[in-house]
């Protein structure tokens, strides 16, 4: 990360592999990258008018209250209520700078998994920008959107699985039981916060629709138990609702990722004549993505930060560029070699191939990186 | 049962089988927060959960009774409350209901005000009115005798349910009614009725069995496609409990 620009397909490739990012220190350092949060502008702590007038004050505070399964066992009452305090009002500043968006039952899960690893500042920084685009369909007025999404469930599941494909259709199951899987990044049903991150890190390294992927290998990785159920929409979903704690988690992300780029989002459309184009997640994305590539590393942000303000001039940071690049490029660093390989995808699959995981490198050598 | 027992091949099966009774689709719906999930679980004979979050999407807990010697399973289906849920995700399970709880809050008049476009809803999921329907007041351990303001006036919740066709109660999912409580009433207090979530239950399948039988099984919805031979159909009454 002291490259300039930023190499994010590494940090990208690093959250997706095997383990994921591995610690809450690296999180802090890596997810607001993932997002393109500059964490030397992060946005100041809501004040308490925050919550005068707020149309949806009375439900947030609700989900909130009842949100306790979120917190980790071992936390005194009074430290988990002041994190509680803060969960709404990190909410309620979000939705008041966005006042497009919508709050949904479900949107208080992803904000305390934020604020448990990154904080109050950076989980309104961090929040804001996924209301904006992965969580984008779930914030409109109504669920519709969010049913467009729920809708590539069954077409990855067919391009897979005709029988199990054809037995849900019968059962005329739906695909309401993955709800709460795509609206929460699966926060809602994990009873192991761990797990919760580590898929927080695939997500947040990945396109908006990969909850959905990854629903469908839970969905394949049961499709003994559901082809035993009795085929019939209450059972079906009662079976499906319920999410076993013990999946192999690194198992399915990696057929997730699988299915991902074997059955692109385009091609479902394409072949299940899906509406893609409803969805605002989708069609923001590449910008989005593109937008992360131009990342300055901290060493410059922080020193822009206290030198300029806010105010950066984009002329002086276009000419530091070559003259960093070249220095790191002719000390041979293989971490940025590798970004320069993945940003002009040439190689591809080789270099993921080749590309060690977080796992490997261990958490020091990839904090070296910052 | 023999030709059930003949098709049934897994686990599964072979334990639906064991409770195959008739089975009776209740919805449980009504506003955020008035305690559908605490009363699901109280309806379905569990105890009072002290820790619930959100429910996002819907799921159902069974609760088996032995009505006048004849035992049915009660599907109670606990719904996410927030308006947004109820007008685009709910209505797939509206399908093949045999009663629907309208739940709310004693201590929330705007969460019985709610109950008009809850049953609005239903109407327009073409629940109609021969589904019974139950009126179901939660909280009443919240009650304040003291006042009267930000409570609903229980009188006017009666007349209400009588107007839409529908039993009354009034209970708690958290601590049963308080007899001794009632007893201290205070002058010119009317005595107000509290029901035990059993007795809840209890009439709710007494109502359904009551059903005419072919109202009772669910109407095969799946055309031309392969259905298992224990799905329930009208002229075949071969289950018997357990």
């Amino acid at each position: 990360m002291r490259s300039d620009p930023v190499d994010i397909e590494t940090l990208r490739r690093a959250a997706a592999s095997k383990g994921g990012l591995l610690t809450d220190e690296l999180r802090r350092k890596v997810w607001p990258k993932l997002l393109n949060v500059n964490v030397y502008e992060l946005p100041h702590k809501p004040g308490r008018d925050v919550r005068e007038n707020h149309k949806d004050y009375n439900q947030v505070v609700l989900d909130v209250r009842r949100s306790m399964k979120r917190f980790p066992k071992g936390m005194p009452a009074t430290e988990r209520g002041v994190l509680q305090e803060q969960l709404i009002d990190i909410i309620l500043e979000v939705l008041k700078r966005n006042p497009q968006l919508h709050y949904y039952q479900g949107y208080h899960d992803v904000a305390v998994s934020l604020l448990l690893v990154v904080g109050e500042r950076m989980a309104i920084g961090m929040l804001d920008k996924l209301s904006n685009y992965h969580l984008r369909d779930f914030m409109d007025p109504t669920m519709d959107s969010t049913k467009h999404i729920l809708n590539y469930l069954m077409p990855i599941l067919e391009q897979v699985d005709a029988e199990l494909h054809d037995f849900m259709i019968r059962a005329e199951v739906g695909t309401i039981f993955a709800l709460s899987w795509l609206i929460t990044w699966f926060g809602h049903v994990l009873s192991e916060f761990k797990h919760t991150l580590r898929l927080y890190d695939f997500f947040l390294a990945s396109h908006p629709l990969m909850p959905i992927y990854l629903a469908a290998t839970i969905v394949l990785h049961r499709e003994k138990e559901v082809k035993q159920t009795e085929c019939d929409m209450a059972m079906v979903h009662h079976l499906l609702s319920r999410i076993p704690q013990d999946l192999p988690y690194e198992l399915l992300i990696g057929r997730a990722q699988d299915l991902f780029d074997q059955y692109p989002p385009s091609l479902l459309a394409k072949r299940a004549a899906l509406q893609s184009r409803k969805s605002l997640s989708i069609s923001t994305f590449k910008a989005f993505q593109l937008s992360t590539l131009h990342q300055r590393p901290d060493s410059v942000l922080q020193r822009l930060t206290k030198a300029h303000g806010s105010d950066s001039s984009r002329h002086g940071l276009e000419a530091a560029l070559p003259h960093a690049r070249g220095q790191l490029w002719g000390k041979g660093n293989k971490m940025v070699k590798m970004a320069v390989w993945g940003l002009s995808a040439t190689l591809g699959a080789a270099v993921i191939a080749v590309a060690q995981t977080a796992m490997d490198w261990g958490p020091e050598v990839l904090l070296q990186l910052f | 049962m023999e030709s059930s027992l003949e098709f049934s091949s897994s686990l599964g099966s072979v334990s639906s089988l064991m409770t195959r009774c008739r089975t009776f689709k209740v919805l449980v719906i009504g506003d955020s927060g008035v305690g559908k999930t605490c009363l699901t679980h109280r309806l379905s004979a569990g105890e009072f959960p002290m820790r619930v979050e959100a429910t996002i999407g819907v799921d159902f807990r069974e609760r088996l009774l032995d009505i006048d010697g004849e035992r049915i399973k009660l599907q109670l289906w606990d719904t996410a409350g927030q308006e947004r849920f109820r007008k685009s995700m709910v209505q797939h399970y509206y399908r093949n209901v045999h009663a629907v709880l309208f739940i709310y809050d004693v201590t929330c008049p705007a969460s019985f005000r709610s109950l008009t476009s809850w049953i609005e809803e239903c109407r327009q999921n073409s629940i109609g009115r021969e589904i019974p329907r139950f009126l179901i007041g939660n909280k009443s351990d919240l009650r304040n005798a003291c006042r009267t303001d930000g409570q609903v006036n229980q009188e006017w919740a009666m007349s209400f349910a009588k107007a839409h066709g529908m039993m009354f109660f009034e209970t708690s999912a958290k601590n049963p009614p308080n007899a001794q409580a009632s007893a201290r009433l205070s002058d010119g207090e009317v005595p107000h009725q509290q029901n035990e979530v059993e007795d809840i239950v209890v009439a709710v399948g007494a109502k359904l069995k009551r059903q005419k039988k072919p109202s009772v099984t669910s109407s095969p919805t799946y055309s031309g496609s392969f259905k298992l031979p224990n799905k329930k159909r009208p002229e075949k009454e071969v289950w018997t409990c357990c």
